[in-house]
């Protein structure tokens, strides 16, 4: 690896840095001008520069942060669950795939569709009347719960989540899976480890990588969940299913609000950033401990 | 060298002859998809077939997609976009746009076509922006099997007076639907649901639609309306927090609760409801007129067809009400062909084209003796225009720039008293200030 001065740097990071500005400097110069105007449709070339009422508007906003709870409990238990459930699948039908590859097509089917139908498709499939879950829950017990009232909205929205993205980290899991050298758990076999702790012993601190990864991005992409939750509940009851992206999207589009929008998102950007560098610094503290 | 100087040259001229043309032409920003789109299909090939249409004003047509379309049509028209001549425009989003638009003169026959209620749904400010293409407003559909068998049994008869006494807090006797008050069709939906009369033929007495969305609200608020509710006073003052309104709240809560509605009727809008209705399992709905063709057509609903009954909105203590509004077309600020435009909506709002518009599928409200003429291939748009004409009405306030987010707030605060989540209190206060500040002046 090449160990750069401070010189070296500063040659490498001009084509990102030229990049970055080319492509983003504008978008955040204007967002960052607008978030601190009263600015609506009318007046998007003249915005009005009034200082940082919209950032209190947003941070007084109880809506604000019902929307930033419901996001990251929502990223969390979902990246949680699917990453539980991946893995679990991968490493249960990992002899199967490994003998039927064409398992595997059938398995990713739900990635293949688009968030906004899956949520239009669970429409009709807990609907009441015409939705197969509800018929058959009448038919064998005499009752059906209501699966998108303000009690149950959310763990639905968890299942329908989890039942969609859960074949990606079992694609990424299946693959680091059988990435692992089979001497290692040949050589483990032999000295005797049982089947357990080969998984935990061995594989799975192998395959922490992509643990690691896949966790983020799915953390990442529950986090900022909008198609399925709009098509499927419009973010209500009450806006008890709003999540950070439709609370942006509704102050922009629905309320004309577009201070207030881009002052949202650039709270959200902030707050991700923080995130991000925090988990840079603790992956290298982790890192410098190991070593 | 001469030969490609030529035929460059001769590219160049026939490019900015065809550029030339297609600034002439009328571009028309239509409602993609469903009957909107086909009838307008059909009067832009007849005015375009007409001889006395230049052909540098000749229509052409142009839909976005459906979804997100105001959102589109809104960046759009705010970016000062030149790219359509005339563009659709809504009676809850005319204030919105009526800054990017230019008002149109239809000419004095207009009112002989669609009555004075009827454009008043496309004015903004006094000034008319647009020719009503479509009108949509609510009908109570209810199962004439049901109501006719409750009506001729004494045993049912004394049932619904107990049920009304012990929910609506006075002994009521079945009526015909069509002179229902709110607490009447009340009566009959706690009558018809199986949670509170478990003799009921069906499982629920109505569907309402209570999910977090706009349109939903329009639906429920001639509950309101009908009870005397308005948005604001003459003054300007915000009267959502009044009796009227907490009475039409609280008729959804207590069916809604008494589970004389689906339980999941917090996610319903008009496909569910129109389910929930054509699965035979409903007594009554209020809902769309455009739903009128889908549930009395055997083919698509085969377990109600027949016996579907369409009636008013029930009357409350001021009277029937039922929520109109219109879908047209008005002309854009930075149309490059203004002059044709108006022509072209001019003619949209003869009579001739009208009816041409009514026969290829639209549904404009017109005067009872200009919808008389299609009365037989179109009986709903009589039924239209009468309900229309007699308990037509548009809140005060709901024209405006942000009559749009009004109803979005609505939704949102009044799913969370519905769902239980707000009081009526929290949620009537959260309202009045969420207006007050989206309607100030």
């Amino acid at each position: 690896m090449v160990d750069l001065d401070h010189k070296g740097w500063r040659i490498f990071a001009i084509p990102l840095v030229g990049f970055l500005l080319l492509f983003l400097g504008f978008p955040i110069l204007i967002d960052l001008v607008y978030s601190l105007s009263r600015v609506s449709f009318t007046n998007l070339r003249s915005p009005e520069i009034v200082g940082f009422g919209n950032y209190g508007e947003v941070l007084g906003d109880a809506q604000f942060w019902r929307a930033s709870w419901f996001s990251l409990r929502f990223g969390v238990i979902t990246a949680v669950l699917e990453c539980v459930l991946g893995l679990g699948l991968a490493v249960f039908l990992s002899p199967l795939i490994e003998k039927r590859s064409w398992l595997m097509a059938p398995l990713m089917l739900p990635l293949m569709v688009a968030p906004a139908m899956i949520g239009l498709m669970y429409r009709l499939v807990l609907h009441e009347f015409v939705g197969p879950v509800p018929y058959y829950l009448y038919l064998w017990f005499g009752d059906s719960p209501s699966f998108l009232n303000a009690e149950n909205a959310f763990w639905t929205l968890v299942v329908v989540e989890t039942l969609q993205w859960t074949p990606f980290a079992l694609l990424l899991f299946y693959t680091a899976y059988r990435a692992i050298p089979n001497d290692v758990r040949e050589a483990s076999a032999i000295d005797g480890a049982s089947a357990r702790q080969i998984l935990t012993a061995i594989e799975l601190p192998l395959m922490r990588p992509t643990l690691v990864f896949t966790f983020f991005i799915r953390f990442i992409d529950g986090f900022r969940v909008f198609d399925n939750v709009y098509t499927l509940t419009g973010s209500g009851p009450g806006g008890s299913t709003t999540s950070l992206p439709i609370y942006i999207y509704e102050a922009f589009f629905k309320q004309g609000a577009i201070g207030k929008a881009i002052a949202a998102s650039v709270i959200l950007f902030l707050a991700s950033f923080i995130g991000l560098y925090a988990l840079t610094w603790l992956s290298r503290r982790g890192k410098g401990a190991a070593s | 060298m001469l030969k490609f100087t030529k035929i460059t040259l001769s590219a160049l001229a026939l490019v900015i002859t065809s550029l030339g043309a297609a600034n002439a032409a009328v571009t028309v920003l239509g409602w993609p998809g469903g009957s909107e789109e086909t009838a307008l299909r059909a009067v832009a090939e007849a005015y375009n077939a007409q001889s006395g249409v230049a052909d540098a004003d000749k229509v052409e047509l142009l839909f976005y997609s459906r979804d997100g379309f105001y959102d589109k049509l809104q960046a759009d028209m705010a970016a000062g976009s030149s790219a359509f001549d005339i563009n659709l425009l809504a009676t809850y989003s005319i204030g919105r746009y009526a800054s990017y638009m230019e008002p149109v003169d239809l000419g004095p026959d207009a009112a002989k076509v669609f009555g004075e209620s009827v454009l008043k749904t496309m004015q903004f400010d006094g000034k008319q922006y647009g020719v009503p293409t479509d009108l949509s407003l609510h009908f109570m559909y209810y199962r004439k099997d049901l109501v006719d068998a409750l009506i001729a049994d004494p045993a049912a008869k004394a049932k619904y007076a107990e049920i009304s006494e012990k929910y609506l807090g006075k002994a009521l006797e079945p009526k015909a639907p069509d002179s229902w008050t709110w607490d009447d069709w009340a009566a009959t939906a706690l009558y018809f649901a199986k949670s509170v009369n478990p003799e009921s033929p069906v499982r629920y007495g109505t569907v309402l639609q209570m999910k977090n969305l706009l349109f939903n609200i329009m639906v429920w608020q001639s509950v309101a309306r009908a009870h005397g509710g308005d948005w604001m006073d003459a003054s300007g003052n915000i009267t959502i927090d009044s009796p009227a309104y907490r009475t039409a709240l609280e008729l959804y809560k207590k069916l809604y609760d008494a589970g004389a509605s689906p339980k999941d009727s917090l996610s319903y809008e008009y496909a569910e409801t129109n389910a929930a209705f054509g699965s035979g399992q409903v007594a009554t709905a209020l809902q769309w007129n455009a739903a009128a063709s889908e549930l009395t057509d055997p083919a698509k609903s085969p377990a109600v067809a027949e016996n579907v009954g369409i009636v008013a909105p029930p009357a409350g203590a001021a009277g029937r009400a039922d929520h109109i509004h219109g879908l047209g077309l008005g002309i854009n600020k930075n149309a490059r062909n203004k002059p044709g435009a108006a022509k072209f909506l001019q003619w949209l709002a003869t009579e001739d084209a009208a009816l041409l518009y009514a026969r290829s599928g639209g549904s404009p409200a017109l005067l009872p003796d200009v919808a008389a003429k299609i009365a037989k291939e179109r009986p709903d748009l009589v039924t239209l225009g009468q309900y229309a004409g007699a308990y037509g009405y548009v809140m005060t306030g709901a024209t405006s720039a942000n009559a749009f987010p009004v109803y979005e707030l609505q939704a949102k605060e009044f799913t969370g008293y519905w769902s239980g989540q707000e009081t009526l209190d929290e949620a009537l206060a959260n309202t009045k200030a969420g207006m007050q500040k989206l309607l100030k002046p």
